[in-house]
Formats: structure tokens, C-alpha cells, sequence
């Protein structure tokens, strides 16, 4: 096994240990918020489009970086745009809080409490049931620009593998591979947190889903102040 | 005594119906109060171990190299340039002074009390007892600015520096 390949294993293990160690509670009320929202049958596929594409913008990310072997020039040219979806994000949790706490009616895009005459959900009007389960694979590919530590520090090792690999379409590739690597290994957490929210004895509670609503504006609120600060 | 005013809501003497709360802005009260509450009790333990991390600090890395004593080393780390950015190119130099290492050291970069992932600065000999390296310390989202080198020294032991990085 070449070191690159071994540098796969470490990072599916890294990404296993971060999901656990600090996804958990840094996107974990991002996975909630949007599991919390829909019907406990399509919870595991959405989740899993949402993640699908989040590896994917990690793999977009991984690449880049690899191919310029430079983690600095890239990340400060996203760096606007990683807080742009930080605010946006925050923002999206606050409306799903919202919505789920009865305030406001999302529509059917990223949920399944349907109001035709709900003003956002005019705006998106043309969405079929089927297709909102579909929007969790651009949402994914969107958020996967949060700005994220671990990420960044995976990013470093993509660069850094980037400088010594020749030619460059292999440099490419490899910055993919880790990314997509470390993407995988934080699944298994992220999942198991969306899916404590199909337990029907929590479902069932209004109480506890009103304090759900109220936590995940809070947690928007911080989203969007450290977006802000970011 | 309980009174019923012109909506069918039942009020209380002396106090006008329109004044009370319905139900529902009561309850939305309530959680509000109990969402506060939970807050506060949470942050509390929140702002210690921010407390706690601060009082872990043991070098001012933008005023000047940092030393700490290991098994009758002394450990010397600088990184420039000053002061200590995150997401910029950083140069991380060692000094040792007495016993070396039987390896090439080498320093991991992390938060106290967060899972960062690996990163690693390797560091090649300059000259007898200095060692230097490039790497980056990146840029955590939460807004904690604590960062650690924990310098490694094969035979040695491990040095630990904690200190604070400008985002």
C-alpha cells in the first residue's frame, strides 16, 4: 500500500473521530434542524443526499487545492463566500425553527408541512413532493462551504500532497481522494444524530418539539452573528 | 370571581379581559423563559472552560520565542511572521539547547478541548539544535482563538506551547 493510499485509511479514521469529536456539535444542529422537519421515512434519504453532496464540494475543494498546491490563495478566495453560506445557513435554521414552532409556513421545499398559500412556498410553488428530498443534494453541495476546521486542516494535507505529486491531474486526484476520504468518515456521526430525531416518542411531544423550535432559532441566531464575525 | 367579558373569555375583577395574555402567547412565554433559562444554565460551564482554556496560555507568541525545559532540554519555539495569523503561511523554528532528539522532531498543531483534526508541521535541521518548517494554523468557525504546538521530541518527550492566534 503507497502512502497516499494509507493517508486515505488515516483520513476515513480522522473524519470517523471528528464526526464525533466536534461535527457532533458544531453541524449537528444544521442535520437536525432539517431532520426534525420531515417525515421520519425520508430522514435516512435526505440525509444521505445532503451528505452526498456536502462530500462532494469537499471533493471540488480537495481538487483544487491539489492541483495549485496552495491551501492559503484558495481559501482566501472563498473566503467571502464561505460566509455568505454561513448567513445563509443561520438563516435557514432560523426559518425551519420557525416553521416547525408553528410561526411561519416553509412549504414543501425542505419540508413536509405543506401550505399552498404560505409566501415562501409561492416562490417555490413548482416543487414537487419528490423533488424536495431532492433538494438536500444542492443544499449539501452549498453547505459544504461552511467554514470548518477539520476541513481546513485536511485541506492543508491536500496541498502539501498537492506540492509533491506530479503531474498535476494526479495532484488533482489526490487532493479528491482525501477530501472525499475524510467527507465519508464523518457520515456515520451526523447520521446517527438526524436519525434521534424518527423517535416517535419525541415526535410526539409538543413540548419537546416547541423547545426544539426555540433552540434551533437560537442556534441560527449564532450561525448567522458568527457568519457576521467571520 | 371569574367574569366573562364581550369575547367569551373569562376575566378577573378590576382587570380589563384585553389585559390578560391568551393561552398561547402565554405558553410562548413559558418556553421562552424555560429556552432563556436552559441558556443560561448552559453557558455558564461554557464561559469556564473558555475560562479555563485562557488560563492555559504560557506564551506570548507575538511578542517573542517561547521556552520550556524537558529532561535538562531547554525548547525554544518561534513562529513568524509576527504577530501569529490564522490561514497565512507560518514559519515554525526550534532551538534545543542540551540532550537531542533521537529523531527529526516534529510539532502538532491543536485546540485545547477540540477535535481539529491532524496537522502537522515537519521540521527539517537548519543547523546543530535548529530545526525549521512551514504550516498553517487554521481558522476555527466557533470563534475560539486558543491555539497549541505540542512539540514532539522522539527520545525527549513532548513541549507544549499555548498561546493565542489573531484571526
Amino acid at each position: 500500500m503507497s502512502s497516499i493510499e494509507t493517508l486515505y485509511l488515516v483520513f476515513i479514521g480522522t473524519g470517523f473521530a471528528v464526526g464525533f469529536g466536534h461535527c457532533v456539535g458544531m453541524c449537528g444542529p444544521i442535520v437536525v434542524s432539517f431532520s426534525l422537519h420531515l417525515e421520519s421515512k425520508r430522514v435516512l434519504i435526505s440525509n444521505l443526499l445532503y451528505h452526498f453532496g456536502r462530500v462532494m464540494t469537499y471533493a471540488v475543494l480537495g481538487g483544487v487545492v491539489g492541483i495549485t498546491g496552495s491551501f492559503v490563495r484558495v481559501t482566501a478566495g472563498i473566503a467571502v463566500l464561505q460566509k455568505a453560506v454561513m448567513i445563509f445557513t443561520g438563516l435557514m435554521i432560523v426559518v425551519m425553527g420557525l416553521s416547525m414552532g408553528g410561526w411561519l409556513s416553509l412549504g414543501r421545499i425542505f419540508g413536509d408541512h405543506y401550505n399552498p398559500d404560505g409566501i415562501i412556498t409561492r416562490g417555490f410553488g413548482k416543487m414537487s413532493g419528490a423533488r424536495s428530498t431532492a433538494a438536500y443534494l444542492p443544499l449539501g453541495l452549498l453547505l459544504g462551504l461552511l467554514p470548518c476546521g477539520p476541513v481546513y486542516t485536511v485541506l492543508i494535507t491536500a496541498a502539501r500532497a498537492g506540492m509533491d505529486i506530479q503531474p498535476p491531474f494526479k495532484a488533482f486526484l489526490t487532493g479528491v481522494g482525501l477530501m472525499v476520504s475524510f467527507g465519508l468518515g464523518t457520515i456515520p456521526a451526523l447520521l446517527l444524530v438526524a436519525s434521534l430525531t424518527k423517535m416517535n416518542w419525541l415526535r410526539s411531544r409538543n413540548v419537546i418539539y416547541k423547545i426544539g423550535s426555540v433552540l434551533m432559532i437560537a442556534v441560527g441566531i449564532y450561525f448567522v452573528i458568527k457568519g457576521i464575525q467571520y | 370571581m371569574n367574569i366573562l367579558t364581550s369575547n367569551g373569555k373569562k376575566g378577573l375583577p378590576c382587570i380589563p379581559a384585553w389585559f390578560l395574555p391568551d393561552p398561547i402567547s402565554l405558553l410562548n412565554m413559558l418556553f421562552t423563559w424555560i429556552f432563556l433559562s436552559i441558556t443560561a444554565v448552559s453557558a455558564v460551564p461554557v464561559q469556564a472552560a473558555e475560562t479555563d482554556h485562557l488560563s492555559m496560555v504560557n506564551c506570548n507568541i507575538h511578542e517573542h520565542a517561547c521556552t520550556r525545559e524537558l529532561l535538562n532540554s531547554k525548547v525554544t519555539l518561534d513562529i513568524s511572521p509576527k504577530p501569529v495569523k490564522a490561514m497565512t503561511d507560518l514559519l515554525f523554528r526550534l532551538t534545543l539547547t542540551g540532550k537531542q532528539p533521537a529523531a527529526a522532531p516534529y510539532i502538532d498543531l491543536g485546540m485545547p478541548g477540540m477535535k481539529m483534526g491532524p496537522n502537522q508541521v515537519s521540521l527539517q535541521a537548519r543547523s546543530k539544535g535548529v530545526y525549521e518548517g512551514s504550516g498553517i494554523i487554521v481558522r476555527c468557525p466557533s470563534g475560539k482563538r486558543i491555539w497549541k504546538a505540542a512539540v514532539v521530541l522522539p527520545g525527549i518527550g513532548i513541549a507544549e506551547f499555548i498561546f493565542n492566534v489573531i484571526y
